[in-house]
């Protein structure tokens, strides 16, 4: 029997609801992955640079500071930077109260810092020593917001007085011969006022990544409309070439910012004290289980607390770089009982639990393979990701001290064979270094 | 012999059918309620397939927060970031004891151990000890500083107040009290010394909620002895108890688990072992023990011990006292114990003078004394007056009373007399109590000084003559509370330091009795690390028996059986929650009861034949004697008697505790018969428990192995005779896995389990273990990896029961392996199921799969979650995680992992010191917590191991062996010895 189906024509796609679709989606998608990068490179300036600064605090937020930052220094006109005397003069009749400074003051205060406006006696500026902000090698010279703190924090703070200061002999050499008047001084603290107010210093980063994402991603979508509606270019290869190349490099792109997810390959935060392992492990040639003492028989290594800093610098209060200003945190710290906030470098991921015993003690495997030539480094950097792959590498292809240690004699079958020389060496996969419940547990 | 197994009372019937896995509320039922009606359309699934996608992109973006590394200013040499210490230290609340080890990471306590050193509690714990820990963080009940008439104050204040009341009251000639339980610390003991020295108005009143002064006085009244022996279950061969759930709850229970299984065990080198007779209403967790149980009702059983006595005497030749006649045959029993002398123990939980004065004739003309019972080195128990509290009430109503202390007791709840109680207090002008936590009694009170934690405080213990040991603090104090010795000693005008206290104390009483250490620093040092120390004393206990005291109690007995009703009742406590005192603990209140295993609950227990006679059901709720409880049939309980578990019905204990339950310390009194039901009613129905019973049926098949004594002397194979033929027909295509390095099994001794549940709240200690609520029981989600499963076997109105503890099996060939589509659960090298939480999706594939049912599903998110608000839901509460275990998330599967934390501690150990593991250097926390050491964990690949010699035991089997799954754990055998 052949049964009656009332017919619907099948409507074949419009070109217009395809096209609307194919925007959309495209669209759609370049905002979602362009935004993902952009917020990402964003967010990583965000962590660097200061932890107390919380997520919430967007890149809105960030821009519109810079941009005041920016207003702030540039806002005065051509004509004033030469207008010298009068800003002296203007100084010498200035009101200055504490915590009361005005507008005009805290940005005289910080165009003396930045050299833009000359001091009195007509020498120097601070910003060629002292930074303004966090750079990325290291700078033994305390950043203006780190001076700025410091001012704020010590009673009776006193400029010219701390710079001159005999007890250490580096600021006292390297600050001879500048000379800073009252107003000056003034401000100076005036700008301090401001930086504090302003927050710490932050890390400039640059984002071509997350241009060359914005840019092809803007390419691709001219090379869609151009190749639906406007039709300007004759050649359908160009727009062709455009959109591989495009959906590839984003690709790629997702791909990798997906890997990256959650690992911190190359962070080397800015450390609440400049502490060199150079200097420390590398110069001096200090052992790294002296301070990380732990790594030894614990699952951690430890930071080291701040007595055990004082070990040394109890009697060494003047570093060759840094002058008093860094070691004397350690004994701040001593005194106010309040200890030092390190940042985090190296996190395994969650669900994983890693002992330094087993790896340094048992395994025998040296401090660097692990953490990358720390003695070389100034300021501290993850070198490897710390990714399962590259445990499972290692565990792969490392040889086990298998023969030395009794423990592993429970492994009779393999003992025996290595014996008779069936085999050359062990692998840590070979005993158990490849289950889950090694590490995940 | 074909037995047959019954799990539930339906399973019986004659007309039963397997229900389905999940009966009572359908899945999709649950989850209706649960969304509240609310529909999830497609299009909305869509949409927050949308939003999900387009804010895991956001969010993904924002990662990596900055995490600061702080380190100590001053680094304390004790604690090492990433490794636990352990202090020893004693746990000694209400009447358990136990001398233990104090694991802590990072300063804080979070296990409980038990102290292999201690020759009293032998390393064993129990579920309340092993529960102890979380009270430590339980900030919801825990008084944070001193309180003045419900203002904050301060120490200073409250010790001048303290003094200025005792000695106005001596002034004006009033009486102050101080009512604590009986102490086992010898140091706590002097400081009340010295107390009502300082202050003559002060006196101590000694009472117990559940007391032992019966044993005392009747000790005194037969021999001129004011003791409680101690009791070797280790040195008897024929054990009778009257309802003396010895290794449930009576007197020293962990102590005598341990001496219990001694006698217990079985092997082919000693095929002996002791008989055990227990008599009593309730099924409790010693009479689910039992060789011979017989379910009588409280008068009977005094009936019993009554011609029990005659017929001894007449055996012996001693005079004989006229009692009514009983329906059971004590003749032979008599006979039995006379062929037994000196090997014979009769113990009685009953705290009825009378009763405890029979008991102590018969067990000394069973010639028990010097032999199984010890009266040289008495426990240190029972020592509570039962007149002290109603003196107190009169005093009080004369208004007598100037002040009244509560330390450690809470008669408020569970006094008899609570009422009267109340409005006595009214009448007195300063109470005060030094609970650390909340309490009913510190409602009433104008002071609340709260005591430090035990883990937060210093001192000592004496459990029994000779035995000492010490407690440490694991951690400071957390809230702004003082040790309440501290606090006297600060009346004293002493200073607020008990530590030196204690150290001088011993330095004039133990240091001189040892001769070990010349010097006292080295001594005081030493004792505190081992936790323990054992002073010798020769004190020979000669009893000669007053019959005066034998015949005026049996007069007595008779005329209360006269008053005897027919339907009677009986409360007990029940291993979780005891006397109610730690009931605001999670893991107590979802610990199932070992027999019925009901979860966060009490219930009238009625026998299956009393409620078909009356037409009531399992779930009625029945008012007795004015207490309303819901009914619950089990099988084994008396005809006629109705029993209640104490400890429930807090009113102001905590979330977890309040309004559960019915508080059963009201049923008592002092009537001439206590234990008459004088009315009782059905007054509703279908009331519904949260039991984890009923989910686990084994269908039949041949789970549980047992046989007895005889037969298992003539085969060592006897009840397992069956695994030959499994063994026979073994075969597989695939070749047989090898295990190069360890090879991990667990062996149970099911004649060495009581089913004590300890091992379940150490599990969950140890390995995170979320509490999920009553409802979700009901929802048969419980996440424990251990649980006990519970037999019933035979007759209904008296089943022989049997304990099974049953945990991942480990098995080698493990069917929940196969078939993980992201392979989350595998095998390892070292013979290990494997669950990788962070890989699992939550298919539960391997749930259906496993033939054991032993993997859990995180229904919910567990922790930091308020739909369960427990211990994982506060800051606090947290901080009892143990560092070394996942939390797990939900959608994920669990399961026991064999501790495989310890595992990799122990074996780092070894290989970080260069040696071989040895047997013992791994103990999982079930193993190092069971008080009879039913439990052995061990490497099969190691031929010295313990695990590896009790494989090859005829005993041993596996769980459905026949499906060849090869599990890693086996069980030896149950045998019993019921030999009339």
């Amino acid at each position: 029997m052949k049964k009656n189906h009332s017919q619907t024509p099948q409507k074949p796609i419009g070109k217009t609801t395809f096209l609307k679709v194919f925007i959309t989606g495209m669209l759609s998608l370049v905002i979602i992955f362009s935004l993902s990068s952009f917020l990402q490179t964003e967010s990583q300036i965000d962590s660097i640079a200061e932890p107390e600064t919380e997520i919430a605090d967007t890149l809105a937020e960030v821009e519109e500071n810079l941009e005041a930052l920016a207003e702030d220094t540039l806002a005065l006109d051509d004509d004033e930077y030469y207008i010298l005397d009068e800003e002296f003069a203007e100084a010498e009749e200035m009101d200055f109260v504490a915590g009361e400074y005005t507008t005009r003051q805290k940005r005289i205060g910080e165009r003396l810092f930045n050299g833009l406006t000359p001091f009195e006696s007509g020498l120097h500026n601070c910003s060629s020593c002292h930074y303004i902000d966090a750079q990325e090698e290291m700078n033994w010279n305390p950043s203006a917001y780190e001076l700025a703190k410091i001012w704020k924090e010590t009673p009776e703070y006193n400029i010219v007085e701390i710079m001159n200061n005999p007890v250490s002999m580096r600021l006292m050499e390297d600050h001879k011969g500048m000379n800073i008047s009252v107003a000056e001084q003034h401000l100076l603290e005036a700008y301090y006022t401001e930086k504090l107010k302003r927050g710490p210093d932050e890390l400039q980063a640059y984002p071509i990544n997350a241009a060359i994402f914005w840019g092809l991603g803007i390419l691709m979508l001219l090379a869609v409309v151009d190749l639906l509606i406007t039709r300007k270019i004759p050649f359908k290869g160009v727009h062709v070439l455009i959109l591989f190349v495009g959906i590839a490099v984003h690709g790629q792109y997702v791909m990798a910012e997906t890997q990256r997810m959650g690992r911190t390959q190359d962070y080397a935060p800015d450390q609440p004290i400049k502490f060199s392992h150079l200097i420390h492990a590398g110069e001096n040639e200090i052992d790294c289980e002296y301070c990380h003492f732990t790594a030894t028989y614990s699952l951690s290594a430890n930071i080291p607390s701040n007595d055990l800093c004082l070990n040394c610098h109890n009697v060494v209060r003047n570093g060759t770089n840094s002058g008093t200003f860094e070691i004397n945190k350690i004994h701040k710290a001593a005194e106010t009982g309040e200890p030092i906030e390190w940042i985090r470098i190296h996190k395994l991921p969650d669900h994983s639990f890693f002992s330094h015993a087993q790896h340094y003690k048992v395994g025998k495997l040296d401090c660097t393979e692990c953490h990358g030539e720390v003695e070389t480094m100034h300021i501290v950097k993850q070198v490897e990701d710390l990714s399962m792959g590259w445990c499972l590498t290692c565990h792969r292809d490392n040889d086990v001290d298998f023969m030395d240690n009794p423990y592993f004699e429970i492994y009779h079958t393999l003992h025996q064979k290595m014996k008779n020389g069936e085999i050359g060496a062990v692998k840590a996969a070979d005993l158990g270094g490849e289950n889950c419940m090694s590490c995940h547990y | 012999m074909e037995k047959k197994y019954w799990q539930s009372i339906e399973e019986n019937q004659p007309d039963y059918k397997p229900q389905p896995e999940e009966s009572g509320a359908s899945t999709m039922e649950i989850l209706t309620n649960e969304t509240n009606s609310k529909s999830t359309s497609r299009r909305d699934f869509l949409k927050w397939c949308g939003i999900s996608f387009f804010s895991a992109t956001v969010i993904s973006a924002c990662e990596n927060p900055v995490k600061k590394a702080i380190p100590y200013l001053n680094h304390p040499e004790t604690i090492t970031p990433g490794i636990a210490s352990y202090y020893a230290s004693t746990y000694a609340e209400g009447n358990n004891y136990c001398s233990i080890l104090v694991k802590t990471r990072d300063g804080r306590p979070i296990k409980i151990e038990g102290n292999s050193l201690s020759p009293f509690s032998m390393g064993g714990t129990s579920a309340q000890v092993q529960a102890s820990v979380l009270g430590l963080y339980d900030d919801g009940a825990r008084y944070k500083y001193p309180v003045k008439d419900g203002e904050k104050t301060d120490w200073e204040t409250v010790d001048a107040d303290i003094v200025s009341a005792l000695d106005k009251a001596a002034e004006d000639g009033k009486k102050c009290f101080m009512v604590t339980p009986t102490l086992v610390s010898p140091a706590t003991e002097k400081v009340l010394q010295e107390l009502t020295e300082r202050f003559p108005a002060l006196e101590i009143i000694t009472w117990d909620a559940i007391s032992y002064d019966s044993i005392r006085e009747a000790h005194q009244q037969t021999f001129q002895q004011s003791i409680v022996p101690d009791y070797h279950f280790e040195k008897a061969d024929l054990i009778i108890s009257f309802s003396a759930d010895f290794m449930g709850t009576w007197l020293a229970p962990v102590t005598f688990s341990n001496r219990y299984s001694t006698k217990r065990r079985v092997s082919d080198n000693n095929k002996s072992m002791s008989q055990h007779i227990q008599f009593e209403a309730g099924m409790s967790l010693t009479g689910s023990n039992a060789d011979i149980r017989v379910p009588v009702k409280p008068s009977d059983e005094l009936l019993i011990i009554m011609e029990l006595y005659n017929e001894m005497a007449a055996l012996t030749g001693n005079p004989v006292f006229s009692s009514p006649a009983s329906e059971y045959d004590t003749k032979a029993l008599a006979s039995k114990i006379l062929n037994n002398k000196g090997k014979t123990l009769v113990v009685c939980g009953h705290n009825n003078l009378k009763a405890q004065i029979l008991i102590n004739g018969i067990n000394h003309m069973a010639e028990a004394y010097g032999q199984t019972i010890d009266g040289g080195k008495p426990l240190n128990l029972g020592k509570a007056n039962a007149e002290g509290l109603t003196n107190l009430i009169s005093q009080a109503e004369m208004g007598e009373v100037a002040a009244v202390m509560f330390y450690k007791s809470n008669p408020v709840y569970n006094y008899q007399r609570a009422e009267e109680l109340k409005t006595a207090l009214d009448k007195v002008p300063t109470k005060m109590t030094f609970a650390s936590a909340k309490d009913e009694t510190a409602q009433l009170c104008n002071y609340i000084l709260p005591d430090n934690h035990y883990l937060e405080s210093w001192g000592d213990a004496m459990p029994k003559a000779g035995s000492y040991s010490l407690m440490q603090p694991a951690m400071q104090p957390i809230f702004n509370t003082r040790q309440f010795q501290a606090g006297a000693l600060s009346w004293l005008g002493k200073g607020a330091d008990f530590h030196s206290y204690i150290k001088e104390s011993w330095r004039s009483d133990m240091f001189p009795t040892q001769n070990q250490y010349a010097d006292f620093d080295q001594f005081w040092i030493n004792t505190l690390q081992a936790g323990v120390f054992e002073v010798s004393t020769n004190t020979v206990f000669t009893p000669a028996l007053e019959t005066i005291a034998i015949s005026d109690a049996l007069s007595v007995l008779k005329n209360q059986l006269n008053n005897a009703g027919s339907v009677q009742f009986m409360v007990h406590q029940n291993v979780a929650l005891t006397d109610g005192s730690n009931a605001n603990n999670p893991w107590l209140q979802e610990l199932p009861d070992p027999v019925t295993k009901i979860t966060w609950d009490n219930f009238a227990a009625l026998s299956p034949k009393f409620a078909t006679d009356h037409s009531i059901n399992e779930g009625d709720l029945l008012t007795i004697n004015g207490l309303t409880l819901p009914l619950a049939i089990q099988p084994g309980q008396a005809y006629g008697c109705i029993s209640v578990a104490l400890g429930y019905g807090r009113t102001n204990a905590g979330k977890s505790a309040d309004n559960i339950g019915a508080n059963a310390f009201r049923l008592l009194n002092d009537k001439s018969f206590p234990w008459n039901v004088d009315a009782w009613e059905k007054s509703g129905s279908g009331y519904e428990f949260a039991r984890t019973q009923t989910h686990h049926n084994m269908e039949g098949r041949d789970i549980v192995r047992e046989s007895t004594l005889d037969k298992y002397k003539e085969s060592s194979k006897a009840g397992n005779e069956v695994r030959d033929y499994h063994l026979k027909h073994m075969s597989t295509l695939y070749p047989e896995q090898e295990f190069k390095g360890h090879h991990w099994a667990l062996m149970v001794d099911l004649n060495a389990c009581s089913g004590c549940s300890t091992c379940v709240i150490a599990c969950q200690a140890e390995n995170n273990i979320p509490v999920i609520g009553k409802e979700e029981v009901k929802n048969r989600r419980i996440m424990h990896w251990i649980r006990l499963d519970r037999y019933y076997a035979g007759d209904l109105e008296n089943p022989t029961v049997l304990h099974m503890p049953l945990m991942c099996q480990h098995c080698d060939n493990a069917p929940c392996e196969n078939v993980c589509p992201v392979s989350a659960t595998n095998h390892s090298h070292e013979g290990i199921n494997q669950m990788a939480y962070n890989r699992c999706v939550g298919t539960k594939y391997c749930i259906n799969n496993c033939p054991y049912k032993v993997r859990r599903f995180n229904w919910y998110k567990y922790a930091m979650n308020d739909k369960f608000d427990y211990n994982m839901n506060s800051e606090m509460g947290r901080m009892v995680l143990n560092p070394d275990v996942t939390v797990r998330e939900r959608g994920v599967v669990e399961k026991c992992s064999f501790c495989i934390q310890r595992i990799q501690e122990g074996k780092l150990q070894a290989k970080a010191e260069g040696r071989k593991l040895k047997d013992g250097d791994i103990t999982p926390a079930c193993m190092q917590a069971c008080p009879s050491g039913a439990l052995v964990f061990g490497d099969l690949n190691n031929p010295e191991s313990k695990v590896a010699q009790l494989i090859k035991d005829p005993r041993n089997y596996h769980l459905l062996e026949e499906i060849h799954t090869l599990p890693s754990v086996g069980y030896l055998t149950k045998i019993r010895n019921p030999k009339a």
